[in-house]
Order: structure tokens, then sequence, then C-alpha cells
């Protein structure tokens, strides 16, 4: 059996002095859709960020190997151009500068590392507007600037539009359900079911378990106080919709 | 010697009796150089005047085989006035039938022309030196409708660059005047000018002003607007040049439901000081001001900006809007952004704000979560803070030589596809 896409073995991390991250594994092989769900302040956004190497956390124990190089030694744009992609919880506003400009600066920064030429304007186009019309966006949101004026759903859209053109072979996405209204939410679903593919990985970041209704997930983690307290199949969301997050977080803390 | 005693003692060793430029001479004498104690000129750098060996004009050149190819590609529809180091070269300018006619049109300088601006004894006192100095004054009366672009080269010559233009709009005339101010990479050089634009009433004009001149240059200019009932001013500024650059721009809206427009934009490098003062004064009832500025000090240069807006009581229904914006893009960076209201009436809508920060770390993560690198995702981010200020300028070609000319000079390369 080859190695798993990404291999996260006792990652622990802090912010400003303030441990975040306690001792987090997890194991997540190609062709996969993993859900990471806790409560309020577990640490899920933390993770997903230390994994796209944002800065300010710093790194207090463990590893992380994706693709089988280690990724926390690569600077946040090599990350993303060796394939992984996050989605953002609040997607930034960046008037000034297009849509269209940023997907195809990205998807070149990815073709780059891939040893492939640059796109042409008109494979660009057609390329783009075939995602377009899966995440059911306007064209006229090519030529704005980038998320500028954009609703939340609309923002949301446009970062799952970025994966579908980046092609990432791991996708990160923080909380991208938060704000949709239920039409939304298949739309994105779909998205994210697009871009499965036996060389590709897909971890979830969320609350609740209505987006794995139409994202399916293998496995379901609960990250709580820093760590994962449980893991198990499409089940565990189920429970956790019934049941909450107390009981796991007295396991948790019993366990500590 | 002080700047102040030589310019005077050049002045007269020039010998030019010419009423309006002694006028001009006796109000500087009478009203001093503006110094960094007062308000309006604590930012400015003053002190690149004293180091200039003569403020004498240049004397003429001859046509440099390297000048047409300095000059920029001519805009579609516009005519083309070039001059030299303040010196008309009829040999690259283009004019048509109506800039002809309204240079035919304006009003001579004459001995009744003597008596400096109000501006000339507070915040335009830098351009009498221009009026005292500028070899060949222009004064344009525009009827129509005209597209005019002027190009101000600046030579580095032993000797100053100094121009005076004046602008009379007649009533429902459209003028869209460009200007470029261009330099040599020469040795230093001070370029001096006066800008009067009259604007009649319902007539328009849309100022685009591109200061682009050497990396060592020392560029004052002091532009005075007065509008009209129903004329409407439009400025689009780009400072991207000389070592020092001071702009003082005042505009007047005298008449009912004038308005004027500004949209402007600084970038620095290195040692370079930017400075730029807009005052507006609202004077009559419904009149309308709305100020835009971004600016960039990039390394170790300083940015600043004063918009000075007052509310006169004879103006209720005005209606004003005022954003100032920095970037500070080094270490060493200074950026200073001081909004002024003042507000004399009732019945006023105002709105303005400034704000002084770094680059988002934010957006910059945003970006390089995207693959970009850290030197394009910063560049990227500087030319999205600019954008605003540059979209306002209409024209293509022209926004894409603004553009490329702010870029330049933040040492930085812009994506050309954004300049689209």
């Amino acid at each position: 059996m080859s190695a798993p896409l990404l291999q996260i073995d006792s990652l622990s991390a802090s912010a400003g002095g303030t441990p975040l991250l306690h001792g987090v594994s997890l194991s997540v092989n190609a062709g996969e859709v993993h859900a990471i769900m806790g409560p309020n302040g577990s640490g899920k956004s933390t993770l997903a960020h230390v994994l796209a190497g944002r800065p300010g956390y710093l790194i207090t124990g463990g590893t992380v190997r994706f693709d089988g190089a280690d990724l926390l030694a690569l600077p946040p744009e090599e990350r993303a151009r060796a394939g992984l992609f996050l989605g953002f919880q609040y997607p930034v506003e960046i008037p000034g500068v297009s849509n269209a400009y940023l997907l195809k600066a990205a998807l070149n920064a990815r073709r780059r590392q891939r040893g492939e030429p640059e796109i042409d304007a008109f494979d660009f186009l057609n390329l783009v507007r075939e995602r377009m019309r899966t995440m059911h966006i306007d064209d006229a949101l090519l030529t704005r600037g980038v998320n500028e004026g954009f609703s939340g759903g609309e923002k949301k859209r446009n970062e799952i539009l970025q994966m579908l053109v980046m092609e990432p072979r791991l996708a990160l996405l923080d909380e991208t359900d938060s704000g949709l209204d239920i039409d939304a939410l298949k739309i994105v679903g779909h998205g994210i079911n697009s871009l499965r593919a036996p060389e590709r990985a897909v971890v979830v970041i969320t609350h609740y378990q209505r987006l794995l209704d139409y994202v399916v997930p293998d496995q379901v983690h609960v990250l709580a106080r820093g760590r994962i307290v449980r893991s198990g199949n499409r089940s565990l969301a189920l429970e956790l919709e019934q049941r909450g997050y107390d009981w796991l977080l007295e396991a948790a803390t019993a366990g500590a | 010697m002080k700047a102040l005693e030589r310019i005077l003692s050049d002045f007269a060793a020039a010998a030019d009796p010419a009423p309006a430029r002694l006028a001009a001479a006796q109000a500087l004498r009478t009203h001093a150089l503006p110094t960094r104690r007062e308000e309006n000129w604590r930012y400015a750098n003053l002190r690149a005047l004293e180091a200039v060996h003569s403020f004498l004009p240049a004397p003429p050149q001859a046509a440099s085989p390297a000048l047409p190819t300095a000059l920029p590609a001519a805009l579609p529809g516009f005519s083309r006035l070039v001059f030299v180091d303040g010196r008309h070269c009829p040999e690259f300018s283009l004019p048509d039938a109506a800039l002809l006619a309204s240079l035919r049109g304006g009003k001579p300088r004459s001995n009744d022309d003597t008596v400096p601006s109000a501006q000339s004894a507070g915040d335009g006192r830098l351009g009498l030196i221009a009026k005292m100095f500028a070899p060949e004054p222009v004064t344009l009366h525009v009827p129509g409708r005209l597209a005019l672009e002027l190009v101000s080269i600046a030579t580095g010559a032993a000797g100053g660059n100094y121009l005076e233009l004046e602008v009379q709009l007649a009533s429902n005339a459209q003028l869209d005047l460009v200007e470029r101010h261009l330099g040599s990479a020469g040795p230093k050089g001070l370029s001096c000018l006066q800008l009067d634009l009259h604007l009649a009433a319902h007539s328009q004009l849309t100022h685009t002003r591109l200061l682009q001149g050497g990396p060592d240059a020392l560029h004052y200019d002091t532009v005075a607007v007065r509008v009209a009932a129903e004329g409407y001013y439009n400025l689009r500024q780009v400072a991207a040049g000389g070592q020092t650059t001071r702009s003082t721009t005042e505009v007047r809206l005298g008449g009912r439901d004038a308005r004027v427009q500004i949209r402007a934009l600084a970038t620095a490098h290195g040692p370079q000081v930017c400075d730029a003062l807009f005052t507006v004064l609202h004077e009559a009832p419904g009149t309308r001001s709305d100020q835009l500025f971004r600016g960039i000090a990039s390394d170790r240069a300083h940015v600043a900006c004063s918009a000075d807006v007052q509310v006169a009581s004879g103006a209720p229904g005005a209606r004003v809007l005022q954003s100032l914006r920095g970037l500070i893009d080094g270490a060493g960076a200074e950026v200073d952004l001081r909004p002024r209201l003042t507000i004399n009436t009732d019945e006023v809508q105002a709105a303005h704000g400034a704000t002084t920060g770094r680059l988002d770390e934010d957006l910059l993560f945003y970006l390089l979560s995207r693959g970009l690198s850290p030197s394009e995702a910063r560049s990227l981010l500087k030319w999205a803070f600019l954008a605003e200020a540059l979209n306002a300028i209409d024209m293509p070609a022209l926004r894409r030589d603004a553009g490329l000319a702010a870029a330049a000079r933040l040492a930085d390369t812009p994506a050309t596809e954004l300049l689209q």
C-alpha cells in the first residue's frame, strides 16, 4: 500500500505563547474524504492554517509529511504549488485585483511547479468558464475584484471555484459550509465532489453534519481542545448531530 | 545666500521688466518663501531649494535628437504642445485647429495683468517663481471642446524649467487636458509651474496630470482653479517622479452647484519626498467636492498629503467627501496624511477618513496560499491599493502609462494584465 498523501504525527503548535494543538495525528490517503468536526475553539481552523503555513504559529512538536515531503519545511506558497489548497472560512476581499487575474496566476503557479507551460488566454477562459458553470457563478464575477462586494455565499463558492481551477492534491476546506443556504450548500457540495479523484484527497472542517449529506466522508474525526479525541465513519457525524460534543469533551478531559 | 535672496538676485540679473514678472517678484519679496514652520508646508522638502545652483531659466537647447523617442505616443484625438525647459518646441507639437483658435483667443498678458492671485500671498508662493521666470507663458481660451496634451520636459540643464499656463474655459466649454512632466535622468533640475484654470458656468475640465520628473529632479507646482456655477473640475494626478515633488492645488468653488472631484496617487522610493496639498473652498450653495488620495512610501521615502476643505457660511447644502489612505512599505518609510474640514454653515453633508498602515498580513497570506510568490503578492497588493485612484483615469493608454510610472517608482513590476 502506498504512503498516505498527508501524514500528521503528534503535531503541536502554539500562538502568542498559548498552546493550541496538542499532539494531533492524522493520516489521509489519496482518494479519501475526511471530515474534522468539533466545537468552537477546538483547534480546527488552527490545524488548517498551520498546515497551509500561515505565519504566527509556532510548531512545538511533531511532523507533517505531504506527498512524501516535509510540509512544515516549506513556505506557504510552495505548499500551495505542491498541491495543498486551503479554502478560507472568511475569504478576504482584494479590490483592484480581478478574479480572473488571481485565478490565472494561481493556476500558472501550479503548472510551473509541475513543469508545465503557462496556460494561454483562450484555454484559461474555457477552463474557468466550465468551472464557473459547475459553481453557478456568473461570468461577470470574473472581472470584478477578488471577492469584492460578494455575498457570503458567493465568497464560499468562489473559494471552491479557485480550488477547481487549481486542481490541488489535497484540499483543506475550513467551514466552507458556514453561512450557506441550502441551495448554495448543494452547489458547494457538488463542486467538492467534482474534484474527488483517486489521486486527490479532501479534508472538510465543519461544525455540522449537513454538508456531509452531500460530501460523504470516508472518515470523521472529532477535534477537541487541540487533540483528536475520536475517529470513526460517517455514523459518528450523525451521532454528534444527535448528542452534541459534551460527551466527547468529558472523555477528552478524563483522558488528558 | 538664502534661496529667496538668490532667486531675487537672479531675477534682477535677468533684467526682464515685464510688469507681471515684476509684480510676482515683489509679491515674493513681500511674502517670502514658505517654511516648514508653516502648517501646510511641514512635510515639504524646501531645503532642496537651497541647493539649486541657479534659478535663471535654462538657456534654449538645440533640439535633442533623442527627444522624439523620449516623447510618449500621441493620444488619439488630442492635440499636443511640447515644451522643453519651458520653451515651446513647435517641431514636436501637434496643434489642431481647435488648439490654434484657443491660443489665438487667449487674453494676452498686459500691463493690467500685474496683480498675482490672492493665492500668491499664501500657499501659492512657489508659483511666483514660475511667474517670474517662465520664458513663454501660455494663455488658452477654450470656447467649445478641446482635447490637449501638454508635455513638459526638463532637460536638467543648468537653470530652471519654468512653465506658466492660464486656461480660460468659456461657458459650456469642455476641455480634456493631459499634462505630462517628464525629466531626464541627468543632474538635479528645478521645475516650477504655475497653472491658473478658470472654469466659467457649466464648463467642464478633466485634468490628468502625470508627474514623472527624473529621479533627481525637484518639482514644485501650483495649481489655482476657479469654478463658476455648475462647472465641474475633474482632477486625476499621479505623482511618480522626482527626488522632491510638491504639488499645491487650490480649488475655489465659487458658483452655485460647482463641483470638483480629485483622484490623486503618489508613490515614492528611496530618499524621495512627495508632498501634496489639496485645498477646496466651498463658497456657494450646493457645491460638491470629492477627494481621494492613495500614497505608498517604500524603502525610506516620505509621502505626505494634506487635504483641507473649507465650507464658507454662504455655502449651505455643500457635500464633502474625503478619503486619504497611505501605505508604508519599508522600515524607514513615512506617510503623513492630514485631513482637515472646516465647516461654517449648517446643512452640510460631510464624510471623511484617513488611514495609514502596512500591507495587510491576511491579504498577503491569502495570495501566498494560492501559490503566488511573496514579491508577486506584495506587488499585487500595492497595485490593488492604488487601483481606486488609478482607475479614475478613463483613457486606457494613459492609465497604463500612469500605472507603469507609479510601479517603476516603487521599483516594482506589476503584471501588465492589471493595467488593461
